[in-house]
């Protein structure tokens, strides 16, 4: 299975909604304390002596901690930096033309990116200056900045069938559901005792979303009753940084924790861990499945590595 | 750097392991960040805002050249003018003004104590000190010169000052060691473990050597070792660096007849020394003993100095950083086999640094006898070509008060041309009465 080694340690991961073999990997020097980010664009190639191809490689003062894929140009990638800046980046470019463009607003680290799959016009950047703000390709502000947690912002997700509605994940323990069209947010809950790091919305029930916590567990839940989860899987020995429910399974879920472990979860069945991979010697705190290719997972973390591999298979096998 | 422990503050609350409806409080958890030697490193662009102002730093480390007692370079030098040639380039090399330094600490082990102290005030009136400079001496036997560097670095990491000088002196043209008590306590005859202490060191090497199994054969060849190291390096020109010379006369000791010279080379290195001459020494200490005159340290005069200050007062000035001062510790061992002091030193030395065998690039172990030099390198396991990698005290000389600071002065020198592949260092040496002393050095960033 490709590694690909990153100079810097790993922070996100993505694969591209166009190209079956192309994925994003967002890095961050000296674990991204304090140091420069560099965002790479690889190509898998089916050559077993040299899978990954390293189409483009951009630099950055401070370090990316995340990275989104354009749903309406395949070159096109939008970057979470730690300096508070988002970029642009568009690889049918020359080196030098990139970032298109860097838009500065966030007044503290940017953590997350998403873009939108329906309207595929704009996009989601959630920071740790505890806003979330709205974006489109065309315009150098932002349309909107939705400021009501109290804390880090770690997630902001749109959901795969409302194309106004969107999530957000926050240190300050809330989960907050978010209408464009509304002045303020539609609905919050606390999903845990400690702080939320990441949400994602289920592929294929629209008012499914899982949460996950520095309280080391996951979370499925129905927001039209958000009383009391459908589902609560333990078992990561510590903070879960991501999940991802999967495009293809409608119960499946991918998570990638502290622990240094990604597991796959079914969270409508009672023993909800399918696999366990431990590939990652350091905290693995990126992880994606692919939406063109079932079953195909990257993971990256601390250790610098990119693993990508298929469910069920041993992500360190050559 | 308020960015980066904001964002170490953030990582870490996703670590802790107490529930807490306010994520707002740093809670006391059981996992913490543990303080990071690597990120007072000095590499590479440095970041003015990533190393701790309250280090303390050497910026100048001088010696004169070592030469034999009795007969060598020095013989006829007042011990006096050895200081202060060392005190006097410290200051004028940094342009620090004598005035500015709070204490100047001298290790100094065979002369009478208060004589001494009073040939050190001199010696720095001599190198343009003010009365207004403090001055005193340390004795720790081979530790001293050490000593006395680690006594300024903690004054000065105390607060007591904020730039001092540690320097050593010793001239043993004149003053020579000590075989007898002055004052005989009955108590010394019963005390099983006293009686070591009136050993002779010659024949706690020669314990050691029996002991702990080294050869006549392998301390030779240390011996060899350090001569021919000593000799490339001094032929190199690598000492050039570090030695100030001293302009002195000698006295021909036939005719009477008095020249002016200029020493500034070490005059106790056998280029030629092999195994085939080393051989035919007969052994000193013991009949059929392994301890020759030829695999010991040699009896020698000789100085240095080194100038330490916080690092916020260098970065004010501008100087650059020769090294910095990680920790140092003693520990007492057996007396009868006083030279195993390094084995156990080193590794305390490495513990108050947070350090571990591996990360130290450098070593200068004393080499008082082949015989305990052999047994603490493999004790340690260590890396011969990480070990006085320009000659020892055997080729060297060993100017018992001055080896320590001579050591801290060779050492930096050899990491600063090393450069980025040398980040750690280490000085260790056994001390008489049985007692090991070791420091940890880091590498400036000049």
């Amino acid at each position: 299975m490709p590694v690909f080694k990153t100079p810097f340690n790993g922070y996100s991961v993505k694969f591209s909604p166009f190209y079956e073999d192309r994925l994003a990997v967002a890095t961050a020097q000296n674990f991204g304390i304090l140091g420069n980010g560099r965002l790479h664009v690889l190509s898998l190639s089916p050559n077993p002596s040299q899978p990954f191809t390293e189409i483009a490689a951009y630099d950055t003062a401070d370090g990316v901690y995340d990275v989104a894929w354009s749903e309406s140009h395949d070159s096109l990638l939008v970057a979470a930096v730690a300096d508070g800046s988002v970029k642009l980046y568009d690889t049918a470019l020359p080196p030098t033309s990139n970032p298109i463009r860097s838009l500065r607003e966030h007044t503290r680290e940017v953590h997350s990116a998403d873009y939108n799959p329906l309207r595929r016009d704009s996009f989601l950047t959630s920071s740790w200056d505890d806003t979330v703000k709205l974006w489109t390709l065309d315009r150098p502000s932002s349309l909107r900045t939705f400021k009501e947690h109290s804390y880090c912002v770690y997630s902001a997700v749109w959901n795969p069938r409302h194309a106004d509605v969107f999530a957000s994940a926050s240190g300050d323990c809330t989960l907050r559901v978010w209408d464009v069209r509304e002045p303020s947010s539609t609905m919050v809950f606390p999903p845990h005792e400690l702080e939320v790091l990441t949400c994602d919305w289920n592929k294929y029930d629209d008012c499914i979303i899982a949460t996950a916590s520095v309280d080391k567990s996951i979370k499925v839940w129905d927001v039209r009753s958000f009383r009391v989860p459908i589902a609560v899987m333990n078992g990561h020995g510590y903070a879960v940084r991501k999940v991802r429910f999967s495009p293809h399974v409608r119960n499946l879920m991918v998570s990638c924790s502290y622990d240094m472990t990604v597991c796959v979860w079914d969270f409508m069945v009672e023993d909800a861990l399918v696999s366990r991979y431990d590939h990652h010697t350091e905290f693995a705190v990126g992880v994606d499945m692919s939406v063109l290719v079932e079953g195909l997972m990257a993971s990256t973390g601390w250790d610098e590595l990119v693993y990508v591999w298929q469910h069920g298979t041993d992500p360190r096998a050559p | 750097m308020e960015k980066a422990i904001h964002r170490q503050r953030v990582l870490l609350k996703h670590l802790q392991q107490n529930p807490s409806h306010s994520s707002f409080h740093l809670q006391s958890t059981h996992l913490s960040a543990s303080a990071c030697v690597a990120g007072k490193s000095s590499y590479g662009k440095t970041d003015a805002s990533e190393v701790d102002d309250n280090d303390v730093v050497i910026v100048a480390a001088y010696r004169t050249a070592i030469c034999k007692a009795k007969r060598g370079g020095f013989k006829d030098t007042p011990p006096d003018d050895l200081l202060a040639s060392v005190l006097k380039a410290v200051i004028e090399k940094t342009n620090v003004k004598a005035s500015e330094v709070g204490d100047i600490v001298v290790g100094t082990v065979l002369a009478p104590g208060a004589d001494k102290l009073v040939e050190c005030r001199l010696a720095a009136f001599y190198a343009g000190f003010p009365e207004t400079v403090p001055i005193r001496t340390v004795n720790r036997i081979c530790s001293s010169g050490l000593q006395a560097v680690a006594d300024v670095a903690a004054y000065i990491k105390s607060g007591f000052y904020d730039i001092g000088i540690g320097a050593g002196l010793e001239y043993m043209t004149q003053d020579s060691i000590i075989t007898t008590l002055r004052n005989s306590n009955p108590k010394v005859e019963t005390l099983a473990q006293a009686q070591d202490f009136l050993l002779p060191v010659g024949i706690t090497s020669e314990n050691l050597a029996q002991r702990y199994g080294v050869t006549r054969q392998e301390q030779d060849q240390a011996s060899v070792e350090s001569h021919k190291r000593a000799a490339a390096a001094t032929t190199a020109g690598k000492f050039k660096e570090e030695i100030i010379p001293l302009p002195t006369k000698i006295v021909d000791p036939k005719t009477g007849e008095e020249k002016k010279i200029v020493v500034c080379v070490d005059d106790c290195i056998r280029p030629n020394t092999t195994l085939m001459d080393l051989a035919k020494l007969k052994p000193s200490f013991q009949k059929n003993g392994s301890t020759t005159a030829g695999n010991s340290s040699q009896v020698s005069d000789g100085a240095a100095a080194v100038l330490l200050m916080k690092r916020r007062v260098a970065m004010q000035r501008k100087l650059p950083i020769l090294g910095i001062f990680r920790s140092f510790a003693t520990v007492g061992v057996d007396p009868a086999v006083k030279g195993v002091g390094p084995v156990y030193a080193i590794p305390a030395a490495l513990e108050s640094a947070r350090l571990v065998l591996s990360n130290i690039d450098l070593f200068e172990i004393n080499e008082a006898f082949a015989s305990q030099f052999v047994y603490c390198c493999k004790k340690l396991a260590l890396d011969p070509k990480k070990v006085n990698v320009n000659g020892g005290a055997i080729a060297l000389g060993h100017p018992l008060g001055a080896t320590g600071a001579r050591c801290v002065a060779t050492l930096l020198h050899e990491m600063k041309r090393r450069g980025k592949d040398c980040r750690f260092g280490v000085i260790s040496m056994c001390i008489g009465t049985g007692m090991g002393a070791a420091a940890v050095f880091e590498r400036g960033d000049t």
